[in-house]
């Protein structure tokens, strides 16, 4: 069940990616191509036989878990800017590209490292599972790197959460305000695992399940924009009726 | 509320006996699904009603009062001057400011809108639905209209904006208002104003009568309201675009 969301998101993603090429081509919001080819390589990273794979040739010291952590980093990083900048939310872009944002960044940047250096990550283990289960003091540390991984991008959705609501609720063309709605969907799933540590362990369905609606959340919304903006420049602006100009 | 089926044949019987569902489609303009899909549902649209009573010679506002939930379509009061004025365009209210600017100040007012040099547009106009209910509001009728037929009052603001208001809510509405009831329907152009009953030329008699000083306000508050809706509308445009740039 938890393969084929795996397996159907990888794809939803990789498609989306695919078709942003032509227009990163053309020079079109290329960034836009990156954070989808950025989720991409994420998804791919955080499925088992991919994993191994790629980490057994990166050294087989779960290298490629670490390098997971920045490319989400990455993409959300970007995703944060994008949509901060094209929903007009100044406030919520300063508070991710300022010192405040830059602090937040850095810091889980080096808690994620320092916590991946102290750990014994000697063989290839998706989630680290592996390495959890050698000792008391692993297990806590690979609690700690989880927490330290998630930090960030729950920051950024909860900077974008109030601009999503606002545009939810604005006169705005539907389409966006639909967008907007998946954003923030995305962003309260993306808020939701910072409470991980809580769940009971029997709730391991769950993490998956709020991992990948976030994701989906975050790849339709964005999809959904493009495919508004291309509808309204194929029709043009529209006729205006009651209050022609 | 939409009219019963069963009342509808009943009344369909009584125009047009012994014609068949299609004729009656034809001559009156209505799609044949359409109308089967009322009669299968059980409740036929007022707009049917009106096309039907058109294609018929019958007037639309005395077919519709056959109806129970009509019935007080009966009293044809006339229409009072702020109604009538308030089914004049926009444009032709400003028209009717130059014009007079234009005119002699001493001149009769007549004498500066010339008969036949500027025909008022026919109601409704683009935002007929609201600019009728603030003619005949006197601050609790919005109050009153939803106390009296339940609808949620943001529901019933997002009609006016919308420039539209349900039959049985433009009836409701002329009733707490206690205007005439067709009014409403000619506002939201279900029926014309000489269906109502209105007579001919009431519209431009009651913007002659109305003193330079009254035109002038009314007129400026009409282009408040427009001006705001632009500019809400063109700073919507501005983000959208903003939006498009970036994420598009």
């Amino acid at each position: 069940m938890i393969e084929i969301l795996q397996w159907s998101t990888l794809t939803v993603c990789g498609l989306v990616a695919v078709a942003r090429v032509p227009s990163a081509v053309r020079g079109r919001n290329r960034t836009l191509f990156y954070i989808f080819a950025l989720m991409t390589l994420a998804i791919l990273l955080s499925i088992q036989a991919p994993y191994l794979a790629i980490d057994q040739a990166l050294g087989s010291v779960n290298l490629a878990n670490l390098l997971l952590r920045f490319v989400i980093f990455a993409a959300i990083f970007f995703v944060g800017i994008r949509v901060t900048r094209g929903f007009g939310a100044d406030d919520a872009y300063r508070l991710l590209t300022g010192r405040i944002g830059m602090a937040v960044l850095g810091l889980t940047s080096l808690m994620v490292v320092v916590v991946f250096l102290m750990m014994d990550t000697a063989g290839s283990s998706a989630g680290l599972v592996a390495v959890a289960g050698k000792e008391d003091k692993d297990r806590d540390l690979v609690q700690y790197y989880g927490a330290a991984g998630r930090a960030y991008p729950a920051y950024v959705s909860l900077v974008l959460l109030p601009a999503m609501v606002r545009a939810v609720r604005s006169t705005l063309p539907s389409l966006v305000r639909i967008a907007a709605f998946l954003l923030g969907t995305g962003s309260v799933a993306i808020a939701l695992t910072l409470l991980f540590p809580f769940y009971p362990p029997s709730w391991g369905a769950a993490t998956f399940l709020i991992n990948y609606t976030a994701v989906l959340c975050f790849v339709f919304g964005l999809a959904l924009i493009a495919v508004a903006s291309v509808r309204h420049r194929r029709s043009g602006p529209r006729p205006r009726t009651s209050t022609a100009k | 509320m939409p009219i019963p089926a069963k009342a509808f044949q009943r009344w369909l019987h009584g125009i047009a006996p012994n014609t068949s569902t299609s004729d009656i489609c034809r001559v009156s303009g209505i799609k044949r699904t359409t109308l089967a899909q009322q009669l299968v549902r059980g409740k036929v649209a007022e707009t049917t009603v009106v096309s039907i009573s058109r294609a018929y010679n019958v007037n639309p506002v005395s077919a519709l009062a056959a109806f129970d939930a009509y019935s007080q379509l009966t009293d044809t009061r006339p229409p009072s001057r702020s109604e009538l004025v308030s089914q004049i365009s926009t444009p032709d209210l400003l028209r009717a400011v130059l014009a007079r600017s234009a005119a002699d100040p001493g001149a009769e007012p007549a004498a500066a809108a010339p008969a036949g040099s500027s025909v008022l547009e026919p109601a409704p106009h683009a935002t007929s639905v609201k600019n009728w209910v603030e003619a005949i509001d006197d601050g609790e009728l919005r109050h009153r209209v939803s106390a009296a037929t339940g609808i949620a009052p943001q529901n019933y603001s997002a009609q006016l904006t919308a420039n539209r208001l349900a039959p049985e809510l433009a009836v409701a509405t002329s009733l707490a208002a206690g205007v005439a009831p067709a009014s409403g329907l000619v506002a939201t152009g279900l029926v014309t104003e000489a269906e109502a009953g209105w007579p001919p030329g009431a519209r431009q008699a009651a913007l002659d009568s109305l003193s330079d000083g009254e035109l002038t306000t009314l007129a400026g508050d009409r282009l408040q309201t427009l001006g705001r809706a632009l500019r809400r509308q063109e700073h919507d445009h501005e983000k959208t675009e903003k939006i498009w740039e970036n994420l598009g």
